[in-house]
């Protein structure tokens, strides 16, 4: 009796031990199902049929979406994987061992236009600061989104101050060399970023400025230039860029050129204003320290009501 | 037996365990992935050497340790999509970042930010100037040796904002933005005009300017978003205040009689100054292939600071300017693919700024002649303008996934104003034509080329004149209204020869021919040429390492010539702009647990000042602008080491490099004494060592 019973739990605990072996490989298994069956969603909505291949070990990682605001899914807006990558039937349904690609793919060597990749995210991102990308310098480059922002992952680096000027420099390479001049902006620091002065979606200004001129953007940070004042010196209100390079320069506070050459492409050669650049001799104050600014020091404008007559010169 | 069955209830515990851990940990690595994960990271760093320009802009300027501290914690309900983020970076450094958001997604939101910037003066001082900060200045009356004083300016900036979602696809927005700078820059005062003569050297003094500015951006937009509309609008204000209306000075030279340094206080600082804007801007979809866009905006700024107290002001002269520009801005694009293979552009952007601040006389002085006989006026100056710029483009599709495109911009200037030390011309208008073939969709190449011809005109230059009636030089005309041509080539290729290598170039070179002289003088900007040239290259080895590396080459030329003094020499000069910058860089995971990264950039910039002669009778004792070399490389190496999964040491290492010959303020020497100096060979090493920590 001893025996039998001891058979009977000896066979139980093997049926035990069988049933969660196969329990254990059936779940490990399903991994590799293609069956039919629904599959549960794990980030976003109906990404099941998505997710049943598409884990992070898989070639295209799908899963770290979950971490971004699109994977936000208590927000009724956010999408599902089809609504980026389209309904992809050829993609899910095939029975090769490589699927035909989905429906629409962003990645490299992608077979969807790019106004119909860019698209995807005009449907949801179009207004506010996106509002002017269609005309856009960017939108008339093919420049596509995802070739700036990464939507699968947490860290977008364009949306990082100390990465997202790498991601501008992909193409504008001249301005790469610019900043690591000694004359610079703090972009090096992630203090200053491309998306501090330009929108890269678009705007109404020049250059795609966030303000509706250069000048206005540069007033964002150095208001103290905006005068009016009496004495107005006329490039100054005109156009920074005149006599600035904001990316970066070898000449003293991003002056394009120094003094007195600067100086010398609009002034009249009167007396010292067409004096030789020189580091010696009586000249030299116009060519060394802050050169011609050395006397015409309030070079923005001055706001001197005195009546002496050096007051319209800006030396004071 | 019961041994047996003992040891197989022990087999079937550890499975159940086994398989209970298994579907935890399946679970646990879902959420690992899915779900937000927050981080520490806090440590010590250690800077080798006292510096100028590696911690400009950073603080790391002196010897010693600093605190390494950043944190990113970001917290998500997922129920509700409730968003919480606080973020400080660089908490250890001066220029430290600090945000806190908290946003329940497509509901509402707002956030807090913090942020510091510093900015050290890369020269050091030697200065007996007192009172540097303050708007009063006590300057020694003749050359003094003083003390070393780093001078430096520091923001510190608190933002606002808010957000709320409203029923029928409507946003609002609020933002407020306050920055608080502080500190002092260089600035000086002098005047050439010394006896015995207009040769002789002036007197100059060192003159740091107060830094203590309020500048407030504050706004309130409404958005709505609908399907084919889209529409913002709203208020944008922006107020700056300066707590310095003026810089007097006690002390300073007393040579030149009526020019004296001494005698040039106060010296009028950055007025306050206020804009309040109203827009609205829009997008509307016509159909799937027309958009349309537009911003109309209305901006009314003014400058209403009173003047600061003064015996010396003339008769009539108001309070203050009651400065007031009014600024209109209008801009619509529609963008059309009438057919499959043709998309169409169109811009148009106006603007008008209006100066409408009220012309007093404030100096009757200046209509006396002046040593070159010349007589001025002392009316203050208002300058309004006008601008048109309109753009149209074509682009069509061509076989093997070309595109031509061709565009045609136009931008029109009208200005006021009258001519006074330079020359004027109230009309500009440049007329811009482009061809472009770009080939973005293929597998292994693609790419643009682009060429670009403008041509730059305008009204007549009007005359200037002398204290006589006759007209003065009237030789050269201003480099932003000169005329001028130029022609652009740009070409970029994209190339991927290899499955894990990806190329890239990039060529461009401008030519710019001005007609920067008036009346055939010869003098004034004659031709600009600009060249960059780079190359990039990524290579794939595998997942877990990646290298990249570029180089550019970028050259700038200007020509232009002037008119010495008496005897009237002209001379010419060519000046030139030539950089060289490279960089390499790597990425990899040597092992699962360690995690490295280096990056190499160097720059090797020169300029060069070829004058056409260097010494004329006027003014003796001349020296060559000698050429100009900076030289600047950093290498940056970091190490991650895991010693959890969610927990390990990162180690940093930066060597910076810059040296100079450059002259700027070598040979200088303030009539107060002050001298101002740099390290012109900068080596400097920090290391690193920090912690990190991650949760979720």
């Amino acid at each position: 009796m001893l025996n039998n019973l001891e058979k009977l739990i000896s066979m139980m605990l093997r049926l035990l031990i069988l049933v969660f072996l196969l329990g254990f490989m059936q779940n490990a298994m399903a991994q590799e199902d293609d069956s039919d069956e629904e599959w549960p969603d794990i980030v976003l909505r109906d990404d099941g049929k998505c997710t049943k291949c598409h884990d992070e070990s898989s070639g295209n990682p799908v899963l770290f979406i979950g971490k971004t605001k699109h994977g936000t899914v208590a927000d009724g807006r956010t999408p599902t994987c089809t609504s980026c990558h389209g309904e992809s039937d050829e993609h899910m349904d095939g029975d090769q061992a490589i699927p035909p690609k989905p429906s629409r793919t962003f990645g490299k060597n992608p077979r969807t236009s790019i106004l119909d990749r860019n698209q995807v995210c005009l449907n949801c991102h179009q207004g506010g600061k996106r509002m002017h990308w269609i005309g856009s310098a960017h939108a008339n480059r093919d420049t596509v989104c995802t070739a700036c922002h990464e939507i699968h992952t947490v860290l977008d680096k364009v949306r990082d101050k100390n990465t997202q000027s790498n991601v501008c420099f992909t193409c504008h390479k001249e301005q790469r060399a610019q900043i690591n001049r000694p004359s610079r902006h703090p972009i090096r620091e992630g203090k200053v970023v491309c998306s501090d002065c330009h929108n890269p979606h678009g705007s109404a200004g020049p250059s795609m400025t966030v303000r509706d001129s250069v000048n206005e953007t540069c007033l964002t940070c150095h208001m103290e230039k905006r005068g009016p004042f009496i004495y107005n010196h006329p490039p100054v209100q005109e156009n920074c860029a005149i006599c600035h390079n904001p990316h970066g320069t070898t000449a003293p506070n991003l002056l394009k050129v120094r003094a007195p050459f600067l100086c010398q492409e609009c002034h009249e050669p009167n007396a010292h204003q067409g004096s030789l650049g020189t580091i010696t001799g009586a000249y030299a104050r116009n060519t060394i320290a802050r050169g011609c600014m050395n006397c015409h020091t309030n070079i923005h404008g001055s706001n001197n009501p005195e009546n002496v007559r050096n007051d319209r010169l800006f030396q004071r | 037996m019961k041994t047996h069955i003992l040891s197989q209830a022990k087999i079937g515990a550890v499975l159940l365990i086994m398989a209970n851990s298994v579907w935890a940990e399946q679970d646990y690595s879902i959420q690992e992935l899915t779900k937000p994960q927050s981080t520490i990271n806090f440590g010590a760093g250690f800077l080798f050497n006292d510096n100028a320009r590696f911690g400009q802009y950073s603080g790391l300027r002196d010897e010693g340790f600093y605190g390494i501290f950043n944190v990113n914690v970001l917290r998500r309900n997922d129920d509700t999509g409730t968003w919480l983020r606080i973020m400080g970076r660089n908490l250890g450094y001066q220029n430290r970042d600090i945000r806190l958001e908290h946003s329940r997604q497509g509901n509402w939101g707002y956030f807090f930010e913090f942020n510091q910037t510093p900015r050290f003066e890369p020269f050091t001082a030697i200065t007996a100037v007192k009172g540097i900060g303050s708007s009063h200045l006590q300057v020694p009356t003749t050359p003094t040796t003083g003390d070393p004083l780093r001078l430096k300016t520091e923001r510190e900036i608190i933002s606002l904002g808010a957000h709320k979602f409203l029923p029928g696809n409507f946003e609002l927005q609020l933002h407020f933005r306050n920055e608080e700078k502080d500190g002092a820059r260089i600035f000086g005062r002098g005047n050439r005009l010394g006896p015995p003569g207009p040769t002789a050297v002036g007197g100059y003094e060192f003159i740091p300017e107060p830094i203590n500015f309020t500048t407030r951006i504050f706004g309130a937009t409404l958005n709505y978003n609908g399907k084919d509309l889209q529409l913002s609008g709203g208020y944008y204000g922006t107020l700056f205040e300066n707590k310095n209306t003026a810089l007097t000075t006690t002390g300073g030279s007393s040579v030149g009689g009526i020019f004296a340094p001494s005698l040039f206080t106060p010296i009028a600082l950055p007025p306050d100054n206020q804009a309040h804007q109203a827009f609205l801007s829009g997008g509307y979809s016509f159909n799937p292939y027309t958009r349309g866009t537009f911003k109309a905006a209305y901006t009314i700024a003014s400058q209403t600071d009173g003047f600061f107290p003064t015996q010396l002001t003339a008769p009539g002269t108001p309070s203050n300017l009651h400065g007031k520009v009014d600024t209109s801005l209008v801009q619509a694009a529609v963008t059309s693919r009438p057919l499959s293979k043709l998309t169409l552009l169109a811009n148009f952007r106006y603007e008008d700024r209006d100066d409408k601040t009220p012309v007093f006389l404030y100096n009757p002085n200046a209509f006396n002649v002046d040593l070159n006989g010349n007589r001025w006026n002392g009316f203050n100056t208002p300058r309004s303008f006008t601008t048109f710029t309109n753009k149209f483009e074509a682009s069509y599709a061509l076989p093997m996934n070309l595109r031509l495109i061709g565009g045609i911009d136009y931008e029109h200037w009208d200005r006021t104003g009258t001519p006074q030390t330079t020359s004027h011309r109230n009309h500009t208008d440049e007329l811009s034509g482009r061809v472009e073939l770009r080939r973005s969709l293929a597998e292994a190449l693609t790419g643009t080329i682009s060429y670009i011809h403008s041509d730059r005109s305008g009204s007549h230059f009007l005359t200037n004149v002398k204290a006589t009636g006759d007209p003065f030089f009237n030789l050269i005309a201003p480099i932003n209204l000169a005329d001028r041509n130029r022609d652009k080539v740009r070409l970029l290729l994209n190339w991927e020869p290899l499955e894990p290598l990806s190329v890239q170039v990039a060529v461009d070179q401008s030519w710019d021919n001005f007609d920067g002289d008036r009346n055939n003088s010869g003098l004034g900007i004659h031709k600009g040429i600009a060249r960059n040239y780079s190359l990039d290259a990524v290579y794939t080895f595998s997942e877990d390492l990646q290298a990249n590396a570029w180089f550019s080459r970028n050259e700038t030329q200007i020509d232009q010539a002037s008119r010495t003094p008496e005897p009237r020499v002209p001379w010419s000069v060519k000046l030139e702009n030539l950089g060289t910058s490279f960089g390499v860089g790597m990425n990899g995971r040597p092992h699962e647990k360690l995690e490295i990264g280096t990056n190499l950039t160097y720059s090797d910039i020169t300029d060069k000042f070829k004058q056409s002669i260097t010494e004329v009778a006027c003014c003796p004792g001349n020296t060559p602008v000698p050429d100009i070399n900076f030289k600047q490389g950093r290498w940056n190496l970091f190490a991650r080491y895991a010693l959890q999964k969610n927990l390990g040491l990162r180690l940093d290492y930066i060597l910076d490099y810059f040296k100079t010959n450059e002259w700027t303020w070598n040979r200088w020497t303030y009539t107060d004494g002050t001298q101002l100096t740099q390290d012109t060979n900068q080596l400097v090493n920090f290391l690193g060592l920090s912690a990190y920590y991650s949760w979720q």
